[in-house]
């Protein structure tokens, strides 16, 4: 029975309970707009804000590929999700998109009441969700590589599917019910005229006393634990023995991951030392302070990196990105069903998995990175577009740049041995933007993804966290009255 | 003319009811069940404990105090001659001094921030190295109009006639505002103090603005709900809650007192 919001709210009310109704109006909304009522299937999508191509491109910002085709959109990507979801599978669709800050408001959102139907948390955030069981996986014909419309399985670049395939939850692998979206690393966004490379390519570049109130870290726990994490075992994740050890990937992300409680409370110690030598915890703010000179460098993720370093151009700063040599954190943010939304609707899940093909085809990918300036997590398959589209961002032409300034610059990792990924470009990019965008294949080698830690370990992380930020009042103290 | 709808004047409270039961009264249920109830839903007080025990949440506390503290008493400081001043001009030019006081009120309280940010950068150079004293000139900037309005109201409503009583009475300039003026002034005062001390030991925002990386109370909630913690959250806002219930108490026996003040000065 299709329940309207009339009768909804009226059986509320019959029940007096008035905390229900009001908590119960904003499920009672979605809920009713959710049923698949007649031919209107409606999906309900949550995204980060700004984080797909919103349409109305100036016409100087289109791009032209080598058959002559102009990609220059005027409509959001979508909207022309349902345009297309129509003119293939003949079914209209009504996509209700909304918009979320952080992955935990994402979460408290669900567990409040809200109802989507395909959302795109990061990867730690999907971990948990899989663990608590909030997830619907993929249809098997979602992984079918011989239909032409599954553009994410013929498209996802290898490297990124040998990613997933090596996560797993509970025994249920990450791959059957998450499709990546956006990835990148977390590095330093630094001012060479201030900073050297040789400074921003190691963590501790945080607690440096030379940029003393110069130099902004993000607040947010997680990344400020993995720095921290990395600052703690620097010597021992960079000793030649481990770096040389056969399964060095899995003692990486072993020990990056250690939640123990001394390797937590050694992290308050070393985020302690760091919040006294920072110019802020920021949380958006780093970037403008970077063009303005108020800060020298910051800890940025990849995406946010190239477009501060884009800003900062304009401004004619110019600002360059590194990845500590130590260790990078792989981060990526993907879609997954939910199984509140979806409700076993094979109309809605078909929906939701040709959403994910959708913004998977290669120009379509093209559209966001262009948009948002992240990278995307699709290589093309046969399709050359998105290797036409980083050749002709970041390629430099050898007759008009003096070939001494050159480098062959290879990501071949990325996009499989079967293309030709290396691309000549100007040295100052294998520092800049295309470093940032299409990390070079030892950052990879050096990067670890960071898990969903167990409750006990989050906990200790939480209360080290607080610690940290609180007013410490024994070292006020010491330090006032011990002079 | 009767009511003919059986319409009664008291079922105009009933919206504001519906508003306070939903929006004042349920959550505030909540908070306290929250509050008094561990991970496994019994009864518990181990996160009081936990609280007060904990160096760090304890010099929390200490540090939003201090800072709700001085930015009371600074904008007291500059709030009351300033109000005093407006309300001795005449009631129709002080009306338009007092809206150049409010006008800011009028403009987004982050843009006024930032500009008065971009002011102190130009003049300090770096931020950071003087966390505190920037959120206590941006918290003053922020409440002083709080303050200045309801000591502004008392102010206009004190009768002259004490005043030149004690005068003639051979009372001096100083003994005039400390025995007639002052005590008469108590109620806008403790209005005043209450509007701008309680919202100033929570308003975080203005840190996060003058890249103060220490939490105040309103951080510490904000973080330990983001963490999905409601029980230390609730905690927190249980104790600020007691704060505000003590500041009331101590309000209202002084305004209480105002009948007794006026006796006093005139004896």
């Amino acid at each position: 029975m299709k329940r309207t919001k009339v009768h909804l709210i009226k059986r509320m009310l019959g029940t007096g309970i008035a905390l229900t109704l009001a908590m119960g109006m904003t499920v009672g909304l979605s809920g009713c707009g959710g049923a698949s009522d007649g031919d209107v299937v409606v999906l309900r999508v949550a995204n980060w804000e700004e984080y797909i191509d919103e349409g109305d491109w100036d016409e100087e910002d289109g791009i032209e590929f080598s058959d002559g085709t102009i990609l220059c959109p005027e409509s959001s990507l979508v909207e022309d999700f349902e345009t297309w979801y129509y003119e293939t599978y003949g079914q209209k669709v009504k996509v209700e998109y909304s918009t979320f800050g952080t992955n935990e408001e994402l979460y408290n959102q669900i567990t409040i009441g809200d109802v989507y139907d395909l959302v795109c948390p990061s990867e730690y955030m999907i971990m948990k969700m899989l663990r608590e069981g909030m997830l619907e996986p993929y249809s098997e014909g979602f992984h079918d590589k011989d239909k032409e419309e599954n553009y994410y399985e013929n498209g996802v670049s290898p490297f990124i599917a040998q990613v997933y395939d090596g996560l797993a939850i509970d025994g249920h692998k990450l791959n059957e019910y998450a499709a990546g979206y956006m990835w990148g690393t977390l590095g330093i966004v630094y001012n060479p005229e201030e900073v050297t490379e040789e400074q921003a390519s190691s963590w501790k570049i945080l607690m440096d006393k030379s940029l003393d109130k110069r130099i902004t870290i993000k607040d947010s726990v997680r990344d400020a634990f993995f720095a921290a994490v990395s600052i703690q075992y620097y010597d021992e994740i960079t000793a030649e023995d481990f770096l040389e050890k056969e399964n060095y990937s899995d003692a990486l992300y072993a020990c990056l991951n250690r939640t123990d409680q001394e390797t937590v409370d050694a992290t308050e110690e070393i985020l302690s030392a760091i919040k006294r030598n920072v110019y802020s915890f920021e949380t958006d703010s780093g970037k403008a302070d970077m063009v303005t000179g108020k800060v020298v460098a910051n800890q940025q993720w990849s995406g946010d990196a190239v477009y501060t370093m884009d800003q900062a151009e304009e401004d004619e700063v110019e600002l360059c990105y590194a990845v500590p040599t130590e260790s990078t954190n792989l981060w990526f943010d993907g879609w997954v069903m939910l199984k509140k939304g979806i409700s076993e609707d094979s109309r809605k899940q078909q929906a939701a998995e040709a959403f994910v093909n959708f913004v998977s085809m290669p120009e379509n990918a093209v559209r966001n990175m262009t948009y948002i300036g992240y990278t995307s997590v699709i290589s093309g398959g046969d399709s050359d577009v998105i290797l036409e589209f980083v050749e002709d961002t970041y390629g430099a032409d050898p007759e008009e740049e003096d070939p001494e300034d050159l480098v062959e610059y290879d990501v071949t990792y990325f996009f499989g041995e079967d293309k030709e990924a290396v691309i000549l470009t100007t040295e100052d990019q294998t520092r800049r933007q295309l470093y940032a965008q299409y990390p070079s294949q030892d950052v990879v080698d050096r990067s670890a993804v960071m898990a969903c830690f167990d409750n006990e370990g989050n906990e200790r992380i939480n209360r080290m966290w607080t610690n940290v930020r609180c007013f410490d009042l024994q070292n006020w103290l010491h330090e006032t009255f011990d002079k | 003319m009767k009511q003919k709808h059986g319409f009664q004047r008291k079922q105009l409270a009933i919206p504001y009811a519906i508003f306070l039961l939903l929006f004042v009264i349920l959550p505030l249920l909540v908070v306290i069940f929250y509050a008094f109830t561990n991970e496994d839903g019994h009864f518990s007080l181990e996160n009081y404990v936990a609280f007060f025990r904990s160096g760090k949440t304890v010099g929390t506390l200490l540090y939003s105090i201090v800072i709700a503290l001085v930015t009371t008493v600074i904008c007291l400081l500059i709030a009351y001659p300033t109000a005093y001043v407006l309300s001795k001009t005449g009631l129709k030019s002080g009306d338009a001094l007092l809206l150049l006081f409010v006008l800011p009120m009028w403009i987004n309280f982050t843009l006024r921030i930032t500009a008065l940010k971009e002011i102190l950068t130009l003049i300090e150079g770096n931020l950071a190295f003087h966390p505190f004293a920037n959120t206590i000139i941006c918290m003053v900037y922020d409440f002083l109009p709080f303050m200045i309005m309801p000591l502004y109201n008392t102010l206009t409503k004190l009768d002259d006639s004490f005043i030149e009583a004690a005068q003639d009475l051979g009372a001096k300039k100083h003994h005039v505002f400390l025995k007639v003026i002052l005590p008469l002034s108590v109620p806008g005062i403790v209005s005043g103090v209450t509007m701008v001390f309680l919202p100033s030991m929570t308003n975080y925002v203005v840190l996060d603005m003058v890249y103060n990386s220490t939490f105040i109370m309103g951080s510490l909630i904000g973080s330990y709900f983001s963490a999905y913690d409601w029980h230390n959250g609730s905690v927190i806002s249980i104790i600020l809650l007691l704060i505000i219930c003590l500041i009331t108490a101590l309000s209202s026996r002084y305004t209480e007192g105002e009948t007794d003040g006026r006796v006093g000065a005139m004896k």
